[in-house]
């Protein structure tokens, strides 16, 4: 009878994990970064139960290499440098993914509006285009040195050059959808227009919109190392993976573990949300996925 | 004889003048063997040296300007432009005249009244200028090369000030250019330097050139620090502005640039090992790194939260972070003139010698009645000293209980917001940390940040008559020993009203190509005369 | 055609107006004071202030946004601050370097990135295509800077190849132009090959699994010039819509380059801006930059008609 019963279970449990080998054979890249991502991100949220005091400055430790003590050695002012990469990651995600969430947030709303109601469009996308039109890092260097740094300043900085291009891709699909038949068809029905909005134009923004924000969220942490550099990035005494490099750039010969430890966690967090935003990019085109 | 001289003058002003277009075409590319490419401690922005306190507008005046006195290698001043001078016996009158053959840029001759304008606008910018102008009467013009300077009471700081290498310093410029009003900007670059700016090779941000002025006359003795013969032995000197160290210290390292003012402290020992590089310190009274705390508001309104912060600030703590623990190039320092100048002395100065106090700190806290309310520091995340010195500012503060807002920005908004009067919490400050070179420091006259006559005070707005009375019997006191005595009560005074706290004295290491020789060290400028660069090593 | 392009040119100064004002108000209502840096770290409260009265910045922010505008109106981008040099003689001193580090990015950039994505995509699901996607994505993980360090410590401290730094207009020779051009142009192009690629590699997949394509495999068309004839021209059209917004990203990432290889370009000039607080050349060259950045996208456009004739205007 146990027997009898046992036999359904196995029968459907391996057909789920053949699917789930097939899919990895199928999308090595989503898999890859998926994978990184993970172990990544569950390092950072579990920092503070391993990671070891990030912020106290100790000057006569100060340039240590890699010890017992210190894994990843110290840094110009006697922080332990492993601590910092640990912690760098909370602050590094975080950047990445508010960058990405706020921007596709916002320029979703924007978009949806702009693509929807004609008259709105026409001063929303010359807004946008000026926007656009002012180079992304010069006015994150101005809203950052302007204003107070902080790391939502910085996010700030980052996002709102972001915007204008959701928006342009939000437009973009809302406009061709809205001339399909279907949605004529429930204008014409008398369809409330949040609901032709949420039913049938909102999803098709879903797929383009994924993929857009592992890219935004890959450059925002590349920006956020770059204001760093130029000494408009968050502040030093809060941890994160660009600030680290910048603030060690002179140690690059001296004590290289200070750049390499930070640089190689940014690279591999980088690559890897790149590489989950190619396989989605792959499988959620649905024209290439039939090719793949 | 009058008139026949200024006739020849005036040929040979004329000869000068007609002439010189020719000479700059020659000059237009120097050969690259007599020039000397230097790297320096910040980007040259405002060209007129009165006007702007900027230290690299300083460099730039000792190029192109000249001084009637200046200090010798020993802060002994010494005639530079005035070739005799002398004192009425009532001690009230000085009569200066100049040397022969001065000459402008433009071709005229300097003449007294040019030295007299000049003398005025600089007085009205400066601090050692208004302190002596308190009690000039007049300035007369005797003749087109000698002038006087009449006093109302006798003043022992005339000749110092006049030579003082703090900025602002006495330069003298064209007098058409030094009726300019003191708080507009001279906009012309035309002096009787050793060095003549070049207005059409330069690229402001970019580059600075200097060519040597052919028309100079350097005085005959050897050249010590600001005085002595001023003799140019390169064709050509530029400032080169590379924003990133790392660059600039591979650009010396391959022999791209010549002379690198402030390369990454940090460093300095490795550099040592480069064959290629000769490495010295050039200001041998260093820097003083002081934190500045604001006494108009809570906390540090109250004398006891000023006393804690004396047993906090570990100058350890800073400059081994800038330096290196190990590293010789700082020392600490307890005195309120800094260490090895005339007035260091020992007075008041226990909690030197103690060290950090933490648990006294926090007793003076709770004695000055600190409420929790967070103490603002300001934080300059593109400064050497402003960003450790305020990391480290938070630490200290809140192992002593005290709740701290670190207020991170860069140097452009900190300089802003430290002249912001209000309270903390509506965008005022209560510490921020900067350097002055250890000469300027131990000068109570000199150094802005000595006064304290409240709110037209120097940041920070301390409020204190017997400091205002002791740098007054200072400043008049007729002989060096007797400055030293009143040294002493000033310093027992400041490190009980406590403007400022020293954070640390430093000696910033220059490095230069082992080809480039005769480097004169002097504090607050780099003199480029007399060095010499011969063909690469 | 010609009134789209009146159109466009029309639109482009409405765009820069609202630059102009959105400049204008985030300099202006932020902390930061021009007086304060240039007066030097030893001057007092009162000389400050004497400074700002003089530059003008105590005047309320109308009259001086009005003043400002009237001023650009008339060609006039006004006084740098701190060097009182016109802004416009500034910028222009300034193109050539950055001018030249576009252009060769551009081109190194370009080169790679599509034969990457042509490989790419003809290998598809290759490992020659998963090893070239990688590497290009590699390139844009690592900070501008850090790649920049390590050229330089690789070609000019230790092979002592090129030069470590510095900029030589190339009206001083071609050699020396060249010469300090290449490791700058590397360490920002290597940025822009990810991103062209990738968008190479997709369209070519698309172009190449048209029905026409198809055909012309079938027919025996050889590989290489279905490959580089059809696929790579119809191909066109996205790639160079992505060098159009590439002109805007390596408007931004020049600033980083220049910073590290000292090329005294206008990001350099702008950064330096920034931080002084000099508010006529921030202004001005946001103004520049994004016009600039308004006609190359113009221009994009335009030249789709070009590249695909099914595109009408």
């Amino acid at each position: 009878m146990s027997v009898i019963a046992a036999e359904p279970a196995l029968i459907a449990a391996k057909p789920r994990s053949a699917q789930l080998r097939r899919f990895a054979r199928r999308n090595p890249t989503i898999v890859a970064g998926g994978t990184i991502l993970a172990i990544i991100a569950a390092l950072a949220i579990a920092a503070p139960l391993f990671a070891g005091d990030a912020i106290t400055m100790q000057p006569a430790l100060r340039l240590r290499p890699p010890s017992e003590a210190n894994w990843f050695g110290t840094d110009h002012l006697g922080r332990d440098v492993f601590a910092r990469t640990v912690y760098g990651a909370q602050v590094s995600l975080f950047v990445g993914i508010s960058v990405a969430a706020m921007s596709i947030t916002g320029g979703l709303f924007i978009g949806l509006m702009s693509g929807y109601f004609r008259r709105v469009d026409a001063v929303v996308m010359r807004l946008m285009d000026g926007l656009m039109a002012i180079p992304a890092i010069l006015l994150a260097i101005a809203l950052v040195a302007l204003t107070r740094t902080s790391v939502s300043t910085v996010i700030m900085a980052i996002t709102i050059p972001e915007i204008p291009r959701v928006v342009r891709l939000v437009r973009a699909v809302v406009l061709s959808v809205r001339e399909a038949p279907y949605v004529e068809a429930a204008i014409a029905g008398g369809t409330p227009t949040w609901k032709i909005l949420a039913r049938h134009i909102l999803p098709n923004t879903i797929a383009p919109l994924i993929v857009q924000a592992t890219y935004i969220c890959a450059s925002a942490i590349l920006i956020e190392a770059a204001l760093s550099f130029l000494g408009a990035g968050t502040p030093p005494e809060i941890p994160t993976w660009g600030n680290m490099i910048a603030q060690s750039r002179l140690f690059l010969s001296r004590a290289p573990w200070t750049i390499f430890c930070p640089g190689i966690a940014l690279a591999m967090v980088v690559l890897a949300v790149n590489l989950l935003g190619d396989g989605l990019r792959d499988r959620l085109d649905p024209r290439l996925a039939r090719r793949m | 004889m009058t008139t026949r001289r200024s006739i020849l003058k005036g040929g040979l002003a004329a000869a000068a003048l007609t002439s010189a277009p020719s000479i700059i075409k020659t000059q237009a590319q120097p050969s690259r063997a007599r020039t000397v490419r230097a790297v320096m401690h910040a980007d040259l922005r405002v060209l007129d040296p009165i006007w702007t306190t900027a230290n690299i507008t300083a460099y730039h005046g000792a190029m192109i300007y000249d001084t009637l006195f200046g200090l010798d290698a020993n802060f002994a001043p010494q005639p530079q432009m005035v070739s005799k001078w002398g004192l009425s016996d009532d001690k009230l009158t000085y009569t200066f005249e100049l040397r022969d053959g001065l000459k402008f840029s433009d071709g005229q001759a300097v003449t007294a009244a040019d030295c007299v304008a000049s003398v005025r606008r600089w007085a009205a910018r400066s601090g050692s200028g208004q302190s002596m102008m308190a009690r000039v009467k007049d300035t007369p013009v005797v003749d087109d090369r000698t002038f006087r300077i009449v006093l109302s009471e006798p003043y022992g700081l005339v000749i110092d000030s006049l030579s003082t290498i703090s900025t602002s310093l006495c330069y003298m410029m064209r007098r058409r250019d030094a009726e300019t009003d003191p708080n507009q900007q001279v906009r012309e670059t035309i002096g009787s330097g050793p060095f003549l700016y070049n207005r059409d090779e330069t690229r402001p941000g970019n580059r600075h050139v200097y060519d040597r002025n052919p028309n100079y006359v350097p005085r005959a003795e050897p050249p010590s620090g600001m005085s002595g013969g001023k003799v140019v032995k390169l064709d050509r000197v530029t400032f080169e502005n590379i924003a990133d160290e790392q660059t600039a210290l591979s650009a010396l390292q391959a022999g791209e640039i010549d002379f690198y003012e402030v390369p990454p402290q940090d460093l300095v020992d490795e550099l040592k090992k480069d064959k290629g590089l000769t490495l010295e310190v050039l200001n041998k009274t260093g820097h003083i790194a002081f934190m500045r705390l604001n006494h108009l508001h809570p906390p540090f309104n109250n004398p006891d939260a000023r006393r804690a912060m004396l047993h906090l600030a570990k100058q350890d703590d800073v400059m081994g972070a800038i330096f290196g623990a190990q590293s010789k190039s700082w020392q600490a320092c307890g005195s309120f003139f800094g260490c090895g100048t005339p007035m260091t002395n020992d007075e008041n100065t226990e909690w030197f010698k103690k060290g950090q106090d933490i648990a006294k700190a926090k007793e003076l806290f709770q004695k000055s009645g600190y409420d929790g309310r967070p103490v603002v520091v300001l934080q300059a995340t593109d400064h050497y000293l402003a960003n450790p010195a305020g990391l480290f500012a938070a630490q200290w503060l809140r192992s002593a209980g005290v709740n701290v807002d670190l207020a991170a920005m860069d140097w452009g908004a900190l300089v802003s917001r430290r002249a912001v009067k209000k309270p903390p919490a509506e965008g005022g400050w209560n510490i921020f940390s900067t350097t002055v070179t250890g000469i300027t420091f131990s000068d109570p006259i000199a150094f802005t940040g000595q006064a304290a006559n409240g709110e037209k005070s120097w940041f920070g707005w301390p409020s204190d008559p017997l400091q205002e009375r002791l740098r007054d019997k200072w400043a008049t006191a007729p002989t060096l020993e007797a400055r030293k005595e009143i040294a002493k009560e000033l310093q027992s005074n400041g490190w009980n009203y406590i403007p400022h706290l020293i954070l640390g004295q430093f000696f910033r290491n220059s490095a230069w190509r082992k080809n480039v020789t005769g480097v004169l060290g002097m504090p607050e400028v780099v003199p480029f005369w007399n060095m010499e660069k011969a063909a690469a090593i | 055609m010609l009134a789209y392009i009146a159109r466009r040119l029309a639109s482009t100064v409405l765009v820069m107006g609202i630059v102009a004002v959105f400049v204008f108000l985030l300099l202006h209502l932020s902390p930061g004071d021009p007086a304060a840096i240039i007066a030097g770290d030893n001057a007092t409260g009162e000389q400050i202030a004497g400074i700002r009265k003089q530059l003008g910045l105590d005047d309320a922010l109308p009259v001086q946004f009005y003043r400002w505008l009237a001023a650009v109106l008339h060609g006039d981008l006004g006084i740098s601050i701190f060097s009182n040099e016109p802004v416009a003689k500034l910028i222009s001193q300034r193109i050539e370097p950055t001018l030249s580090l576009a252009l060769m990015t551009l081109l190194i950039a370009v080169t790679l990135a599509v034969s990457f994505g042509v490989v790419a995509a003809w290998k598809v699901g290759s490992w020659v295509d998963r090893s070239l996607m990688v590497v290009s994505v590699l390139g844009f993980s690592v900070p501008v800077f850090v790649v920049g360090y390590m050229l330089i410590y690789v070609f000019s401290i230790s092979l002592r190849w090129l030069p470590v730094q510095g900029y030589s207009p190339i009206d001083q020779g071609f050699g020396p132009w060249i010469e300090r051009l290449i490791l700058p142009s590397i360490a920002l192009g290597l940025a822009y090959v990810a991103l062209i690629a990738r968008i190479t590699r997709t369209s070519m997949l698309e172009v190449l699994a048209e029905d026409y394509i198809r055909t012309a495999n079938a027919k025996g068309v050889a590989t290489r010039s279905v490959l580089l004839k059809h696929a790579l021209k119809n191909a066109g059209v996205p790639i160079i819509t992505v060098i159009g917004i590439g002109v805007a990203l390596l408007i931004g990432g020049v600033v980083i380059t220049e910073t590290v290889f000292n090329i005294p370009g206008v990001g350099r000039l702008v950064v330096d801006a920034i931080s002084k607080r000099d508010y006529p050349i921030i202004q001005g060259v946001i103004l520049i930059f994004s016009g600039v950045y308004v006609l190359v996208n113009l221009l994009v456009d335009l030249s789709y008609t070009l590249l695909d004739p099914r595109i009408r205007y």
